[in-house]
């Protein structure tokens, strides 16, 4: 989280969009795309670098560049999933170069109908937080499970956003398609989590 | 047993042939003794490892075959350890070759 500080400190949070002043760091964006032609996945294998194609475990080349850092699951089909990216252009800009690598192969691949699928997004409120008394409050959206996981989940209906809440003040928002659903979500659930705030003895 | 052809290319596989060959040569080993001393001191006399340690540039898995491009890599053994700027690794699982 030395990331979120170092950001907070660079440029003030604007207080009108994240009235708690904390701003969710994105640490994870899955897109996909269609490079819209029918590919040979060994040929790729064997030609591109630092590609992994094991037919048995799983019907796709998995490719990784080092900027952005990503992973690539190409599919014979020509639908790709770039997953690691953690920002929604870095993403782009990632699938953006698998596909060319894809064409310098001497595939004719297209760079169709490109869209974020999720992103992940974390924080830390730097207090401690009484899950317990949030799951009881909270029942109709919380699922607390000490022996299964140690944090509880919380599935927001309005924006449609899960987050896991942990003891230690860490929260992990995933579900959103974009940004802002990331942002509402935690503004959303920051007064409740001020509210079950623990008290340290 | 076909995991051994590829210990008997390496430099200590082609040295034991070698010597091998010498003894039958001179007859003081029958070709079959040879073929069987082969198979048990590449089971049970090289135990030596070898660690590496490098940057890697390029890695590549296909038909069950990784292939490794590593940079300012480290080679060590139990007795010298040495550099070197650039080599390719090429392994595959030996489960897969005794099938």
């Amino acid at each position: 989280m030395a990331e979120q500080g170092g950001l907070e400190g660079s440029q003030p949070v604007d207080l009108s969009k994240h009235p708690s002043g904390i701003v969710p760091t994105l640490q994870n964006i899955v897109s996909t795309v269609n490079l819209d032609c029918k590919l040979d996945l060994k040929q790729i294998a064997l030609q591109a670098r630092n590609a992994e194609y094991n037919p048995k475990r799983f019907a796709a080349v998995i490719m990784r560049i080092r900027e952005p850092k990503t992973t690539a699951l190409i599919f014979a089909s020509g639908k790709m999933v770039c997953t690691g990216a953690k920002s929604e252009q870095q993403s782009k800009l990632a699938a953006r170069k698998y596909a060319r690598i894809i064409q310098k192969l001497g595939f004719p691949a297209k760079f169709k109908d490109f869209k974020i699928q999720n992103i992940v997004g974390s924080c830390d409120v730097k207090f401690p937080i009484r899950l317990e008394g949030l799951a009881y409050s909270h029942g109709a959206f919380s699922s607390y499970e000490p022996e299964l996981f140690p944090g509880l989940i919380y599935r927001m209906k309005q924006p449609k956003i899960v987050l896991l809440i942990f003891v230690s003040g860490k929260i992990v928002i995933t579900g959103a398609k974009v940004r802002d659903e990331t942002y509402t979500a935690f503004e959303n659930i920051y007064p409740v989590l001020t509210e079950f705030r623990k008290i340290q003895q | 047993m076909a995991t051994f052809e590829l210990y008997r290319r390496s430099t200590i596989g082609m040295c034991l042939t070698e010597t091998l060959d010498e003894m039958v040569q001179s007859g003081t080993l029958s070709p079959e003794l040879a073929i069987q001393s082969m198979t048990e001191a590449l089971e049970t006399q090289v135990k030596s490892k070898v660690t590496i340690k490098g940057h890697l540039h390029t890695y590549r898995f296909c038909d069950n075959v990784w292939t490794f491009i590593l940079q300012d890599a480290l080679f060590k053994n139990e007795e010298t350890q040495e550099n070197v700027g650039r080599v390719k690794i090429v392994a595959c699982d030996s489960k897969l070759l005794t099938q």
